[in-house]
């Protein structure tokens, strides 16, 4: 038996992708999460109030969607209903989240993919790539549009501060809304220039391959569905392989709906649905919406749908949606600007008690949810039921996929490599959260 | 043009996100690892190599030991990779027998050491760069010219927020509970903001975005060099001036250790007994 290892970059946190080989036949693809902190565990005794505080540590890339689902997982205890103020902020929060982590994995972890290159960063000014490098400073400009926005929302852009329990400490005055519009609106043309070229490449790299990830079906999973989503996050829809829809449940109820299984070869589980394979993040998205709402994004919507049919399977199309959905949180966020947001109560009163609590987000990569359990004011037990979680079954799947199409029983093609980094960014895992 | 790296080990890339912010270093630094946004197998030669996160593992471990050859300058960015940060409270007593327990149910993948551990326990360290995670500002201060970078002495000295004499809280709110004025100082409110003694140069974002500065840059030059109790001592001193809260609140609310400063700066005042970072070391 052979076993090939593959280490990954590009990618948030720790892991590697492990394919086990006998004569040309692939016995296994395993995708490894090789990192572990324990925020489960570390949290338990600390004072529920902290939560939205610590709990962002769990991930520099996706502090902001932990920020808001520990907020609302303390109301959700507490029986506390933010007012409107409030609610418009969060919305900017996970929009800005948003922004910020499309642009990176479209530009930063994937564009590299389509260029033949190693990082966007490496790229010699004076090579044939040369307009890689002007891709790298645009590309960044787009993605710093959706930190900032974070920053105006939350105070600091990573770990930010700015909701807590029953509200947020502050609006957003006339002049910050205003100039954060105007760049915002400095950054949609430059997002939507940056995403043609990045169709382009994407389609010549799908001649090339011959395929756009060849994969089975699977079932989709989000808390966004309907006309115009809402990252807040009210419930968890999932659809079936044809687009059915399955189910449409709170998050206090994801255990009546969603299997969990720990693995001894992984520091991160993996969550299944009435044992079919499910997937989370950008496609699922798009292929549950009907339509996002916002002009520019809509119509890259339909050129989507058009082309590739709904609901759409191909890995690769991971990545095209993740455009149109930065597009999309652009144009909204630029709609959202334009209201006052500096107009009634910032937060209501409350009075702590012990409990149970859900709170609800759909984050960059999926539905995330955050469980405590509080009792005489402190973290009795806590759940992270992450994303990425949802994918694994899904990335290793179509690992095999890859594994398969590149090994015989006489050769590896080096093919192979490129294809696991392409996989496993089309899902865009986030490790640090997957285990926490 | 000098070049540089980024070793990631236990952390949550927090530190490298905020690097990606400070984007002016593409015109004078070329960036050779870092595996979130670089695909490259090893640290090879660099002018400066940044480390973020702290030692977890045994894979950590070697990495780290491994990169350290090739390095003319090492830098430690974040808590994690300084005094441990919110992930080493997992090393607490009550916690720790339950998640190496969880951890050992996993094979063929890193060890988790027994406890977790700041670099400068295992290799010795040039710079150091604090927070949870470094402004971009400080990451270009770090990579650029460290010596002009200008700041406050302390969080509370950026903070721009008016301190009243005659405005005494009674009790202590807590981080979450309230209405925030804008302009008035948080201590005055009667909120647990440790900006006194914590290092200056984030700008204090936390404070003016109306949240308790929760000190994640760890102690400013005055404590430093100093045992965890002289920074204790100071914020309790600041509190007896300006509230009038019983001092037993302060010490329940300071010392437990989940809070203040124990969430950034744990593996270091959990009776380490880790010789003292020089100020002149830190930024």
């Amino acid at each position: 038996m052979t076993t090939l290892t593959f280490p990954l970059s590009r990618i948030e946190g720790h892991a590697r992708v492990v394919i086990e080989v006998r004569e040309g036949a692939v016995l296994s693809a395993h995708f490894q999460a090789t990192e572990l902190r324990g925020f489960e565990y570390l949290i338990k005794g600390a004072p529920a109030e902290q939560m939205p505080v610590i709990v962002p540590r769990i991930c520099g890339v996706c502090s902001t969607a932990h920020h808001v689902a520990a907020v609302k997982a303390l109301e959700d205890a507490y029986g506390i209903e933010p007012p409107p103020l409030a609610l418009q902020i969060r919305e900017l929060l996970m929009l800005g989240q948003l922004i910020q982590n499309q642009a990176t994995s479209l530009f930063i972890f994937t564009m590299p993919d389509r260029l033949g290159v190693a990082s966007l960063f490496q790229v010699d000014a004076a090579s044939e790539a040369e307009a890689a490098s002007g891709i790298a400073v645009r590309a960044l400009q787009v993605r710093k549009a959706g930190t900032d926005l974070i920053g105006v929302a939350g105070g600091q852009f990573i770990h930010p501060v700015k909701a807590v329990i029953g509200g947020v400490t502050s609006g957003i005055t006339p002049s910050a809304a205003a100039q954060m519009r105007e760049q915002l609106q400095a950054a949609l043309p430059i997002a939507c220039e940056l995403f043609d070229y990045y169709w382009e490449t994407s389609v010549a790299l799908g001649e090339r391959l011959g395929t756009w990830g060849d994969d089975e079906p699977a079932c989709y999973i989000s808390a966004v569905s309907g006309l115009r989503p809402n990252f807040y996050g009210d419930a968890i829809r999932l659809v079936g392989c044809e687009g059915d829809s399955c189910a449409l449940f709170p998050a206090r109820h994801f255990r009546e709906y969603l299997s969990y299984d720990d693995t001894d070869y992984s520091y991160a589980a993996k969550s299944s649905y009435q044992g079919n394979v499910l997937r989370a993040n950008s496609l699922a998205r798009i292929n549950i919406v009907e339509q996002l709402g916002t002009p520019c994004a809509d119509r890259y919507l339909k050129q989507f749908k058009a082309t590739f049919g709904s609901p759409a399977h191909a890995i690769l199309l991971f990545d095209l949606a993740r455009g149109i959905e930065l597009v999309y949180a652009l144009e909204r966020a630029i709609e959202l600007l334009a209201a006052p947001l500096d107009v009634g109560p910032e937060a209501v009163p409350y009075t702590p008690r012990d409990g149970e609590g859900y709170g609800l987000v759909e984050a960059p990569r999926g539905p995330l949810i955050h469980h405590y359990r509080i009792e005489n004011g402190l973290i009795a037990q806590a759940e992270f039921i992450i994303p990425t979680v949802h994918n694994v079954l899904a990335i290793e799947r179509a690992l095999r996929v890859a594994a398969n199409r590149y090994i015989t029983a006489d050769s590896v093609n080096l093919e192979l490599e490129r294809a696991v980094g392409r996989v496993v960014r089309a899902f865009d895992p986030c490790i640090a959260c997957a285990t926490h | 043009m000098k070049n540089f790296a980024v070793l990631q080990l236990s952390g949550c890339a927090g530190c490298e996100v905020s690097l990606l912010n400070a984007d002016a270093w593409i015109k004078d630094y070329r960036l050779l690892y870092m595996p979130l946004v670089v695909s490259a197998h090893d640290v090879p030669d660099v002018d400066v190599l940044l480390i973020s996160g702290g030692v977890r593992t045994d894979e950590d471990l070697y990495k780290l030991r491994r990169a350290i050859h090739h390095a003319q300058q090492v830098v430690a960015v974040g808590t994690c990779a300084i005094s441990g940060g919110v992930a080493n409270l997992g090393d607490r007593d009550e916690v720790r027998a339950l998640f190496m327990a969880h951890a050992e149910e996993h094979h063929d993948l890193p060890r988790l050491l027994p406890r977790s551990h700041p670099i400068d326990a295992i290799v010795e360290v040039d710079r150091y760069l604090p927070g949870c995670p470094p402004t971009p500002e400080l990451f270009m201060a770090v990579l650029s010219d460290p010596d002009a970078f200008v700041a406050g002495r302390t969080v509370c000295h950026e903070c721009g927020r008016k301190k009243l004499k005659d405005m005494r809280p009674q009790k202590l709110l807590g981080f979450q509970q309230g209405h925030v004025d804008p302009d008035i100082c948080l201590i005055n409110q009667g909120y647990l903001c440790i900006g006194s003694s914590t290092r200056g140069g984030c700008r204090a974002p936390c404070t003016r975005a109306g949240h308790p500065c929760v000190g994640c840059r760890g102690p400013s030059d005055a404590f430093i060099e100093k045992e965890s109790e002289a920074w204790f001592t100071s914020i309790q001193r600041v509190f007896a001036a300006m509230t009038d809260v019983p001092e037993e609140d302060l010490t329940a609310g300071l010392r437990s250790p989940q809070m203040a400063l124990f969430l950034f700066q744990f593996s270091d005042y959990a009776g380490g007994g880790r010789p003292a970072r020089l100020k002149e070391k830190v930024l």
